[in-house]
């Protein structure tokens, strides 16, 4: 199936893009194809893995989704409005749970502390959606910042372990036996993907990713759409780094370190486009199950940790060339 | 032809002034950082950063990016320690094979598919570093034979034989982009990739090409670091990215595609490696280069920006990369 469509899109020549063959297709259909296979995939894999569908297991993959999956969910605002991904994310999500576990450290009060991570990490983010909005590349951009924020924290750190006293005791709590962070995650996902979906500002930050003249034209401003874009990507960077903080009770310099990756796998796996305007926040997190669902099943059957990190990769590939090539013959109108 | 001259160094003005100024900040407060040790401590510099910021540099010219390069490193880095008993050139030549014809797998698939290249080596750059790890056994391997290794650790005034392969590597890149066919059909589908094509440029080769010398040079960058120091970690290299794009645009090098040399790149790196060499002669921390490497960068994007919008007004510069939106966007059709 794969070998076919490049050819005939090479054949087509360069007009391909306007006057394809008719198949028009919504875009839907591919992609409830891709998920049937991934979920048959899983349920093979379910009947040949032992300890897999038990409650401690189920609720240990969840876990591990939350904190990549809040993430990737706040990114797909940044992704949707055309404005790629940021290569930042470990330094800035570092950059809060260091901050969180700091104040907590210091004797601050939480419900002084958690705003003040927010607003700081929201004023971080504006700071880097400002620069992007005004025309500069976002994915070079993220990167210079992430260094700088890097930079910055181990000076101040001196390269150390940045201790709360000790973990705080509902960083790894449960309410009715759903981990903290997965409530968080599940919030957050509906938080977004309703703002999204149903709100104006939402409406306007997929126009603006899917087609800027047309948005610029109707009067929206790409630089607000990609400034609240980089709000929004912040608020999700400091719960992630505030949930890490109270569940281990320390921070460093390097905590975080795989994040940037795990993240942008879970949003490209979920099947947003990294050109914008196509793609949720609720794809996004299921990127992130996915992904988790996979390695857990992975780590079951005793894979490696470099074996685990090779299919992961592959699954990117495979995933974001299909989607690739579904999104083109769906989109493939005369 | 004063001015013709003037036309040609323009591309530069800028690196170089940064160059010098770096230099003699650098210079004037740290004492230790003087005379032939600087020079060579600055070279030393290239084969690592300088190697890999020449292969992104060729993608960026063709206006793509490979994000790949430091896991590509780390593998061939791996894959030279475990070639060690084929002797120090046979065991850097099939790294450096290994690496080139896997790059030019990716070029050639990320032409063929017609994908997005910032995408498709996100998911090589998992997987690469997946496969370094199981290469390796998960843990740093070293080479068992480390006499083959002597070579590399010959110095020649202020040169070493890793500097002194990495200014070859840098001339050879030079004249083919400059001088060849398929040097120059990287430029034309960097800088306006459907009129390249439409005038007959085809659209696979350059990828490919582009593709196979990023991943070329980052797997001798690894190769020449790993067989200097007689090991290879699996986990190096994830910073060399940061690196590499650092040096690459501070030396000129347009992220918008087509335009660049490789004079560009030295001078980025250059700079680079003034800035690393002085701050370790201080014994700053690593962090502290990072600091300095994004905040230059971050101050060199923002000045190419301010010189395209007075210079070019409104040219390519609504795209930040042309791959990304170009792709048959209505906004792109009607610019």
């Amino acid at each position: 199936m794969s070998r076919e469509a490049p050819g005939a899109a090479v054949d087509a020549g360069p007009a391909s893009h306007s006057t394809g063959p008719g198949r028009a297709r919504p875009e839907w259909v591919g992609f409830a194809v891709l998920m049937g296979a991934a979920a048959l995939a899983i349920l093979v894999a379910i009947a040949i893995t032992p300890g897999f569908l038990t409650v401690d297991n189920l609720r240990a993959i969840l876990r591990n989704a939350s904190i990549v999956g809040i993430v990737a969910v706040a990114m797909t605002p940044v992704t949707l409005s055309g404005n790629f991904v940021s290569l930042g994310i470990s330094q800035s999500a570092m950059l809060a749970m260091v901050g969180f576990v700091a104040m907590v450290g210091a004797g601050w009060p939480q419900a002084v502390a958690i705003p003040v991570v927010i607003a700081g990490l929201i004023v971080v983010g504006i700071l880097q959606g400002a620069v992007v909005a005004v025309g500069l590349n976002p994915i070079i951009t993220t990167l210079a910042a992430g260094a700088i924020i890097f930079g910055v924290v181990s000076e101040v750190t001196g390269g150390g372990i940045v201790r709360a006293g000790a973990p705080l005791d509902w960083g790894s709590g449960t309410v009715a036996g759903i981990p903290v962070q997965v409530l968080v995650f599940l919030v957050f996902t509906a938080a977004v993907s309703l703002l999204m979906a149903r709100t104006v500002v939402g409406r306007e930050t997929v126009l603006v990713g899917a087609n800027r003249a047309t948005a610029r034209i109707s009067g929206i401003s790409a630089t607000r759409v990609t400034i609240l874009a980089f709000a929004i990507f912040s608020v999700g960077l400091a719960l992630a780094g505030i949930l890490n903080g109270a569940a281990f009770g320390q921070a460093t310099a390097v905590s975080f370190r795989d994040l940037t990756i795990d993240v942008i796998a879970a949003l490209l796996v979920g099947g947003t486009a990294i050109q914008g305007g196509r793609g949720s926040p609720l794809r996004s997190a299921g990127g992130a199950l996915l992904i988790a669902v996979i390695s857990n099943m992975m780590v079951l059957n005793d894979f490696s940790s470099g074996g685990r990190l090779a299919v992961q990769g592959a699954v990117v590939v495979v995933v974001v060339v299909l989607m690739d090539y579904l999104r083109r013959r769906g989109a493939v109108r005369s | 032809m004063t001015r013709q001259l003037y036309t040609r160094l323009r591309p530069y003005m800028m690196p170089l002034a940064v160059l010098a100024i770096t230099w003699i900040v650098i210079a004037a407060t740290t004492p230790s950082f003087r005379g032939q040790a600087s020079i060579y401590a600055v070279l030393e510099g290239f084969p690592l950063v300088g190697l890999v910021a020449l292969g992104l540099a060729v993608t960026i010219i063709a206006g793509e990016l490979d994000l790949s390069v430091g896991s590509m490193a780390a593998l061939a880095a791996v894959i030279a320690v475990l070639a060690s008993p084929a002797g120090l050139i046979g065991c850097i030549a099939i790294a450096v094979l290994c690496g080139t014809v896997l790059g030019a797998i990716q070029g050639g698939l990320i032409a063929y598919l017609r994908i997005n290249s910032l995408v498709f080596t996100i998911g090589t750059l998992i997987m690469l570093r997946g496969i370094t790890f199981l290469a390796s056994g998960h843990a740093p391997i070293i080479i068992e034979n480390f006499e083959i290794t002597d070579p590399l650790l010959e110095r020649y005034g202020v040169f070493s034989v890793s500097s002194l392969v990495t200014i070859a590597v840098f001339a050879i890149a030079g004249l083919f982009l400059t001088y060849t066919r398929w040097g120059r059909e990287i430029f034309a589908i960097g800088g306006a990739r459907n009129e390249a094509i439409a005038a007959g440029v085809p659209r696979v080769r350059p990828l490919t090409v582009a593709f196979a010398i990023s991943a070329g040079c980052a797997s001798l960058a690894g190769a020449l670091a790993a067989t200097r120091g007689g090991s290879a970690a699996p986990q190096n290299y994830e910073d060399l990215l940061l690196s590499a794009a650092a040096a690459a645009l501070l030396g000129g090098i347009s992220l918008y595609g087509g335009r660049g040399t490789v004079i560009n790149v030295a001078l980025g790196v250059a700079v680079l490696s003034v800035v690393g060499a002085g701050l370790a002669a201080r014994g700053s921390a690593a962090s502290l280069v990072q600091l300095v490497t994004g905040a230059l960068l971050l101050t060199v994007i923002t000045l190419e920006f301010l010189a395209g919008r007075l210079t070019l007004k409104d040219t390519v510069l609504g795209r930040a990369l042309p791959r990304g939106r170009a792709a048959g966007t209505p906004s792109d059709a009607g610019g």
